[in-house]
């Protein structure tokens, strides 16, 4: 038998003045008697509470602003949707359109450079220099009389040097990233911007990286990689992944975490993708192609004991097989 | 007629039909070809026997209560990303965190479903961020009076659909 309704609201009343006026015994003691007047009353007053229970966001660490903001901007646009499609039904957008990790959103419009997430893009510079962009990335191009200047905004970049470039004497080619200044003299190399550094693998020829602090400059020879923030240059192991596959629309990757193999496919996909921690730690050695993530997601469990599970196309996460 | 024959028969009859006004809705032919498969589910689970006057009409209520809740979850996770995307580093909950947080607002988006916007914003400003009803009356600019009746409207609001759907 369900309680009234005058009962629910009264036991909501309850409730909240409870809540609102924490531990005053007194209130404490005619909520009691309220409850124990009527099987009905306690009835109503555990649902509401369990319910509040439910819906209680700070039980969860770290949940209050974002739980807000994610609530409140998914409901206004879920407004505009049902709108839109259900009602109109005019409007009609492929859906990879609108799901969208960058929040850069006007680096497209605004960079001389820009790729979107999962897009490649190769360029070839007036000096003869080639230039590839990697997924979601931007870069604006400041070429003049006195240098060849490629700015890294965000994302990857690989840069080959032509092979002439205009006389010794003539003007450096240069990419600057948040992080560094680097001076490419001749052939190939990959300048990441990561969270709080910029990586630097160079595969062949040299690269010099110009740094303000004592350290002053720094010659990174092919086969190299540094990481460069505030505090200098620090040379680090080749990652256990080919740095510059990617220009070739591939993985390749040498006994490498799954967890970190994940990290990289994210960056090419939309939405979420993640691997629970009981198999990150397993390593895998392949070469994947980047053309479809989701084919490549559903080749790691013909080699890893793995099952991807998608609760939409956008949230993508592997676990270990059943 | 038991209810399974004439499922059966809504299928054979409606299936196609279903899974392109869905994939007008939706753009895109696999999320379309899960939704019908889910709305015939649906029926399924049914015990009452079918009202088949309009079978169209019929499919096509069920079809859109689960394209909205298709566009909620993605929308919720879409404005969750976002949301994370602008925390420290730091602050970035655990994968298993994320998991649990959007379940549990997907679940409280459902509840919600269908409140005044300021009723779902003093609701969940009291929920999410514990602020008291003479913080959000000072917040929202309105009477602590109407703060104390929004929160309570919603909280009956969701005693509703979670207890008497």
């Amino acid at each position: 038998m369900n309680p009234s309704p005058r009962v629910v609201k009264q036991a909501i009343h309850w409730m909240l003045r409870v809540r609102e006026n924490g531990a005053s015994p007194q209130l404490q003691a005619q909520c009691e008697q309220w409850r124990s007047a009527s099987h009905e009353h306690e009835l109503a007053w555990q649902r509401v509470h369990s319910l509040q229970q439910e819906m209680n966001l700070r039980a969860v660490p770290g949940a209050g602003v974002v739980a807000l903001q994610t609530l409140e901007n998914s409901q206004q646009r879920l407004h505009r949707r049902q709108a839109l499609k259900l009602l109109g039904g005019v409007v009609m957008l492929g859906s990879a359109a609108w799901v969208s990790k960058d929040i850069g959103l006007l680096d497209p419009w605004t960079s001389d450079f820009a790729t979107a997430t999962g897009e490649r893009r190769s360029v070839r510079l007036p000096d003869g220099s080639l230039l590839n962009l990697n997924t979601h990335t931007a870069a604006d191009l400041a070429f003049d009389s006195r240098q060849r200047l490629v700015r890294l905004k965000h994302g990857e970049l690989m840069l080959t040097c032509a092979e002439h470039p205009l006389g010794p004497a003539g003007r450096p080619l240069l990419v600057q990233s948040r992080d560094a200044l680097l001076e490419g003299f001749d052939g190939r190399f990959v300048v990441r911007q990561e969270r709080d550094c910029t990586r630097v693998t160079v595969s062949q020829g040299k690269v010099a990286i110009h740094h303000p602090g004592p350290a002053g400059l720094q010659w990174v020879a092919a086969g190299e990689a540094f990481l460069v923030n505030a505090q200098g240059a620090t040379p680090v192991a080749q990652q256990n992944m080919d740095p510059g596959a990617w220009a070739d629309g591939l993985i390749v990757t040498r006994n490498m975490r799954l967890g970190d193999f994940i990290d990289e496919v994210a960056r090419y996909r939309h939405g979420y993708l993640s691997c629970s921690d009981d198999i990150a730690n397993l390593r895998l050695s392949g070469v994947f192609r980047l053309e479809d993530t989701d084919k490549l997601l559903h080749l790691l469990p013909q080699t890893l004991p793995v099952h991807v599970s998608y609760r939409t196309r956008w949230w993508v996460r592997l676990e270990r097989q059943a | 007629m038991s209810s399974h024959d004439s499922v059966h028969r809504l299928y054979q009859q409606h299936h196609s039909w279903l899974n392109t006004w869905l994939r007008c809705r939706l753009g895109n032919a696999a999320d379309a070809a899960d939704l019908a498969q889910d709305t015939f589910v649906r029926l399924l689970q049914r015990r009452e026997q079918l009202e088949l006057n309009a079978p169209r009409a019929f499919l096509r209520t069920i079809a859109r209560g689960l394209v909205i809740d298709h566009w909620r979850r993605e929308e919720l996770q879409r404005a969750y990303l976002e949301a994370l995307a602008q925390l420290p580093e730091a602050e970035v909950p655990s994968a298993e965190t994320r998991e649990l947080l959007l379940e549990l607002l997907e679940r409280i988006a459902c509840l919600l479903d269908g409140l005044r916007p300021k009723v779902r914003t003093a609701f969940l400003l009291a929920q999410c961020e514990g602020l008291s009803h003479k913080q959000i009356a000072e917040q929202m600019g309105i009477s602590l009076r109407s703060v104390e009746r929004y929160v309570a409207d919603a909280l009956y609001h969701c005693y509703l659909l979670r207890y008497e759907p």
